[in-house]
Formats: structure tokens, sequence, C-alpha cells
């Protein structure tokens, strides 16, 4: 099929092409529905593995569970994958499942539209104008990043990026580097970073939890069992997944699970870092999980090296080749490294997305993002939210929620069809019986309460609105599979 | 900030037989949204306690029911001898002291839900649902071979015993990820005492086989894939057995608490709040991941 068969109008237009567009679209041409485009702002695929590419960027889901359900692969080299694997992982996704003729590169979405009067969404893109009946955004947690105001920053006099933009033109042989943030980039790119620079300041705001990542290769033997033996990669998949999802527990604030997860996490500092006023600086200071736990057994070691330092505080200010940090301390350096994280309780698509009225999905959830079944909004007709409010983990694979919010819009679309063509729209009582059953559901939670200030919580109403604050397993019970009774109500 | 098992579980314990049984119990949840539940009472297996079996899913559960959970007790005087009947005695004096004129959801674990299951049969009024992980209706050769050795390696006071326990009770897929290192506090282990001993030799004469066509409860059957110790042909067959029974599987060894606490946590919880959700008679498959 060549491109120009598929035209700018369709059943279902999707945004962005990575693991949750990528998951939509080849469910769609696997179910036999060709009537779809798939608008991707860049000249790629991949979301989040196509931009970061900073050195020592790898996962930190085992990549047999951040891997389709679908699309078992067997030659993942390691555990965990790093970014490159991942990104060609996608890439042949896209390739295989032919999706190629179905994306258009180089759409970044304006504006996203309903109209009532023709029961279709119009998107507009740097490349035009599309409709599609349904309208599936995959925008996700971590593709927007964050640049934080910091004064004096642009007389810097130097190079100056953001993890998820790295400038590989700036060779940092022999430089003397800031890197902002200890979050999970700055943990895998601090490690890199100090075998090339001749200085390394780390800036941290809040020491985070770090606990042994015990990555390994798979063998070749391995490999070949998981090519042979088609039970092989589900038993570990879901062995794996288990595994992790025993870890709930510390999140739900089981007391003992808490403390053990705790121990091992303090531990792991006290066998990498033997200083005391390194070990202080580093002890955390908020609740586990409250923030991302991280998993690294190179990011201690690396700060105890002579031309590493960890500056205890955020960065203040910049003046030409100085970095001034919140202590007071000044720093001289050649590039700052900004890993300052990612727009994620108030995504930049929700001020684009409208209802029939123009009002936009940011005004709606002006007291922080919600959706029924953590997909569908009441007054957005036909949108289904993939990997948007309530769907983060802080302990699982968020593969496995996208996937069963796949299988929902799926079951949602079947059901329109079938209703002929009727709209998909939930009514408002049942998203905010939902939204109250999640906010219950967080209460006691290590997210919930007035000392955990994360990118999970939304800094305007304190509520827990990215994370899912409960198993994974039990998104896929709750989630996913539709049920049309929340949106019998509203006129087809 | 409160947690599962915050201030408002309460210890206390409930006399039978002239001794007294230690229970926990997790006060009623906070209310909304989650319906009217039985209670939870959870049954450890030979050798169990509360803390070394439900550690893990007794908080986990009472976010959404209450729970309780008991340690049985050793009778006095010990005349040599442990009896079924002795210990569903117990857990009926728990049930009745801590939660007098309800019906429970029983949840036994091994020989807890051979226990759980002759209770249920016995007293169908007391449990209106019953859970059996890794249980059994009738001892069988398999098992007196691995109770024949346990007891050996006792007698010699083998320092062996542990991780013999330990070989028996992890499943092949979950030690094929495991490492020696991570085993280490298993394998330490503690040395039995004369009730692990009763029990152990209860468990090698369980014949209860008549009693599952009594059982009226509204009963999940858990079986374990790679169970060495209650291979899961007993579940199959408490599942054929009991009029109004499901079933399900976890890929897992006997140690199905250790291995998979959150998979049997969210089994457990969705029974517990539509019992018959599935209908008698019905294998469900395992959760996909």
């Amino acid at each position: 099929m060549s491109r120009t068969t598929i035209p700018r109008s369709v059943d279902v237009l999707v945004i962005g092409t990575g693991f949750a567009g990528l998951g939509t679209a080849a469910r769609l041409k696997r179910e036999g529905t060709h009537s779809f485009l798939v608008l991707e702002r860049a000249d790629d695929v991949g979301g989040t593995w196509r931009d970061n590419t900073y050195p020592g960027a790898a996962c930190d889901v085992p990549s047999h569970l951040y891997s389709f359900s679908f699309r078992p692969n067997p030659d993942w080299s390691r555990l965990f994958a790093r970014q490159p694997e991942i990104h060609r992982y996608l890439r042949d996704t896209a390739r295989e499942e032919g999706l190629l003729p179905h994306i258009r590169f180089g759409a970044e979405v304006r504006d996203a539209r309903w109209d009532p009067a023709e029961g279709r969404w119009t998107v507009t893109t740097t490349r035009g104008v599309f409709t599609g009946r349904f309208l599936v955004t995959g925008a996700g947690h971590l593709s927007d990043h964050r640049l934080p105001d910091i004064p004096g920053i642009g007389d810097f006099g130097g190079p100056v990026f953001h993890s998820a933009r790295w400038d590989h033109g700036t060779g940092l042989e022999g430089k003397r580097v800031a890197v902002v943030g200890s979050g999970a980039s700055a943990v895998q790119i601090v490690p890199e970073v100090a075998d090339s620079a001749s200085q390394v300041t780390v800036f941290q705001r809040s020491a985070p939890y770090v606990v042994p990542r015990a990555d390994r290769a798979y063998t070749e033997t391995e490999q070949r069992v998981f090519r042979r033996d088609p039970e092989a990669v589900p038993a570990h998949r879901a062995e794996i997944f288990w595994y992790l999802e025993a870890g709930f527990a510390a999140r739900r604030a089981a007391p003992h699970q808490l403390a053990e997860a705790k121990a091992a996490a303090r531990a792991h500092l006290e066998r990498q870092i033997a200083d005391p006023a390194l070990r202080q600086a580093l002890t955390p200071d908020h609740e586990l999980g409250c923030k991302r736990v991280l998993i690294s057994d190179t990011y201690y070691p690396a700060l105890t090296r002579d031309h590493v330092t960890l500056e205890p505080s955020a960065l203040a200010r910049v003046e030409p080749g100085k970095a001034i940090a919140a202590s007071g301390a000044a720093h001289a350096v050649d590039v700052i490294v900004l890993c300052t994280g990612f727009e994620t309780t108030e995504p930049p698509y929700a001020r684009l997305v409208h209802d029939a009225d123009g009002r936009s999905l940011a005004d709606h959830w002006a007291r922080g993002m919600e959706a029924f079944a953590s997909t569908t909004v009441a007054g957005f007709p036909n949108l289904f939210l993939v990997n948007g409010p309530h769907t983060g983990l802080g302990h699982n694979s968020i593969v496995h929620v996208i996937e069963a919010q796949i299988d929902y819009l799926l079951g949602a679309l079947a059901w329109s069809r079938a209703q002929g063509d009727r709209t998909v729209e939930v009514s408002a009582a049942a998203q905010e019986r939902y939204a109250a059953d999640l906010d219950r559901q967080a209460r006691g939670t290590v997210w919930d309460g007035e000392r955990c200030r994360s990118w999970y919580v939304d800094p305007r109403s304190k509520r827990v609105t990215l994370i899912w604050p409960d198993f994974a397993d039990a998104f896929r019970h709750r989630n996913g599979t539709f049920d049309p009774a929340p949106y019998a109500a509203t006129a087809g | 900030m409160t947690t599962p098992t915050d201030a408002r579980t309460t210890e206390g314990s409930a006399t039978v037989d002239g001794i007294r049984v230690r229970y926990l119990d997790s006060g009623e949840p906070d209310p909304g949204g989650e319906g009217d539940r039985p209670p939870l009472v959870l049954v450890h297996g030979t050798g169990g306690s509360i803390e070394r079996e439900y550690g893990y899913l007794f908080p986990m559960l009472a976010a959404r029911q209450r729970v309780v959970a008991l340690d049985f007790a050793q009778p006095v005087p010990a005349d040599g001898r442990l009896t079924l009947d002795q210990l569903e005695r117990q857990v009926a004096a728990v049930c009745e002291s801590v939660l007098p004129g309800r019906r429970v959801t029983l949840v036994g674990y091994s020989l807890g839900a051979v226990v759980a299951t002759a209770l249920a049969a016995h007293r169908p009024g007391l449990a209106v649902n019953l859970v059996a992980v890794a249980g059994w209706a009738a001892t069988d050769t398999q098992q007196r071979l691995r109770g024949g050795v346990w007891r050996r390696l006792r007698e010699d006071r083998s320092p062996a015993l542990a991780s013999y326990t330990a070989f028996c009770a992890l499943g092949g897929p979950f030690l094929a990820a495991a490492t020696l290192e991570q085993l280490a506090p298993l394998l330490e282990g503690q040395v039995p005492g004369d009730f692990d001993d009763l029990q152990m030799e209860l468990n090698q004469s369980i014949d209860i086989t008549a009693l599952l066509p009594e059982v009226r409860a509204t009963t999940l059957v858990i079986g374990c894939t790679h169970d060495q110790m209650v291979p899961v042909r007993h579940s199959k067959a408490l599942f054929a057995a009991i009029p109004d029974a499901r079933y399900t599987e976890v890929a897992s060894g006997h140690a199905v608490l250790f291995e998979r606490p959150a998979q049997l946590v969210q089994l457990i919880d969705r029974f517990n709040a539509r019992p018959s959700a599935q209908p008698a008679g019905r294998v469900i498959p395992e959760a996909r991941v």
C-alpha cells in the first residue's frame, strides 16, 4: 500500500509513535482495521526511546516485560536493555507490523477539536489537517521535557542542553560538566560522563533512593531457548511481572514491606559509600516510593571519584562560566546538562485537545488530570487517552498498562460499530465515581499526604493523578475490558 | 499517613480446649465503594504463623476488607497426637470470639486449607466462602515419601533439614532466577519444635474425602503448578469434589505465599468481592501479563 492511498480522513487518528501509539496501531492493524493514521511530530518512531539518547540511557524495567506481549523478542541482549536496542525494537515493530504507510512524520499536532455535527475529530498539524472518527492520544508521561526557569542561564556562555535532547556535537572530553538533577536520567548519565569529563558536579535537590540493578546479559543458550520454545518468553515474562508486582506493598506503605525496601536501599548506600558526610548527603529525606526508586550499581561509585562532586542543593542561578547552587556554592563549569525531568501532571497535549465548545482538556483538568477507566473523558466523545491520567506505575511495567488500555479501546470501537457507529462518550457521573474511588485508593499510599512532592502528584490539588494507585494486574482487571454501561446514557 | 495495618489492627486471643489461640484483627477498612464483603479469616499451614505466612497478604487484603488471622496453638496436655478436629475448633473459636454471628470467607493455605475445608463442611453457617490454597483431601505416596525424609532428617537433627524444606517448597522457575545467596535466610531456617512435629504427623494421615461433598461454601481452589509438597493434582481433586468450586492455578511452587504473594492477594481480593462471578466448575485461566 502506498502512502497516498490513505486519505486524510480516517476511522482512527493516533498521536505518537512510542509504545502507546505503535501498540495501538499494531493492534488495530492486526484486528483488521486499516483506516487509521498515526501522527508523529519527529522524523522517526520511538517516542521517549527515540528522544533519550544520552550516554547510559537504559530502561529500569526488564526488557522481556518492557515489550509488547504480542511481540515477544527472544533476542534481548540483557535483562535491562539499553536505549538503542529498545529503539530498534520499536522500529522493527513499526516496519514488521506494516505501520509505516500509516505514519505521518513531521506532523506535530497544534490543535484537536471535536466536531459534533460531523461526529469527528479535526486535528490540525504542521503537515495539514486530518480528521478521524476516533482520536487516540499516546503522548506518554515522559515525552515533553521540563526546562526549569533558572536565572541567568541565557548568559552562561557555554553549551546547555536537556538530557532528552542530548547534544552529541558537544564533546565532554576534558570538560567541567554540571549535571542538574539526581533522578532516573541523572543516575544513568553521571557514571558515563564521569568517564570522560575532567570534572563533574551533580546538583541534587533531593537525594533519591537507589537500589541494586542486578543487570546481566542473557546467554546464547537462553536466547536459543526463547527462540525455539514458544512457552519460554511468556513464562519468563510472568516471573518478572509477579516479582515486580510484589513491590506494590511498599508503595501501599505496608509497614514491613516498606521497612524492608528502605533497608535494602540503605544497605546499598552503606555498601557503596564509605564517607559519612557523602552518605549523609545521599540519605533521602522523603518516603520511599514517593519519588521514583532508582536502580543503579554505578551511580554511587561514580560519586566517590575524585573529580566528581555532589552539590547537595538545587541549581539556583547561572553566571557566565559558573553554576551557583542554592547553598551559595559556586562551581566553575563548561557545560550544563539539565536532567530536570518531564512535564507530567500538566501534560502539554491537554492544552491542544478541545471539546465541542472549544474548552480544552487542560481547562477540564484544573484540579488535576482525570479520565474514566484512566482512558475516556466526559465531554470528549470518541477520545481515548493511552498512558494518560492514573496509569503510571512505580513498581511495574507501563507496557502492561498500555496493552490493557488498547484492549479497552478496541472493545469500545467494536461496540460503537456494532451500534451503528454510535458515539462513545462516558457519563460525567461515572468519571466522578471513578476518580473518587482512585482518590480513596491512593489514601495511605506513599504518594498520599503533604509530605510527598513528586511528579506523580498534582501540585495544585495534591491529588495523585499520574499514578495508578494499585497493583498493575488490577489495572487490567478493572480497565482492560470495555463495558458499555457507563456510556449507554449519553446520546448516540 | 495511615497504613493498611495502622493502629486499628488489634491482637488478642480466643480460648478453646483450655488453650489460648492468638489472633490479629485488622478491623473494618475505610468505608466507601467496596460494598459489603465478608471478613477474611486466614489459616496458616504446617509450622507456619501469621507473620511467617501472611506477612504480605494480611496488610494488603486489609485495605479492602476486614482480615482476621490466627496462630495455631499446641493443645495441652499433648497426648502425642494432634487431630484435625482440634485445629478446626481453634479456627471456629477465633471466628466466634472476634466475629460473633458473622459469616466469613475462610482462607487456608496447605494444612490450613485442609482445616478450612473441613470446617466449612462441618459449619456451613460459619463459612459462606472458602479459598483453599495448595490444599489436599487425602495424603498420597509422594507426600508420605517426603514426610519420611523430613522425619528422618529431623530425628537425626540434620543441618540439611532447612535446605531440604526449601528444596521441596520453592518452585523450579522461581529457583531458576534466584541465587543461593538470596536464599540464604531461608536455608538457615529454625529448628522445628514439638508442635511442628505434631503437625507434620497430622499431615501424613489426612483424609477428608468424605467431607468434600458437604462443603456448601462458594469455593475458590488455587493450585500451584510447580508444587512438590502438595502436587497440583490435589487441588484439582478438591475442585472436582467440592460442589460450588471454581479453580485457578498459580505458576509457583508450594511456597506461593513467598513466590507470588501479589498474585494471591489479587485472586483472593477479587473472589471475596464477587465470589460467584465465575460459575461453579469453571477453570479460570491464569492472569495475562
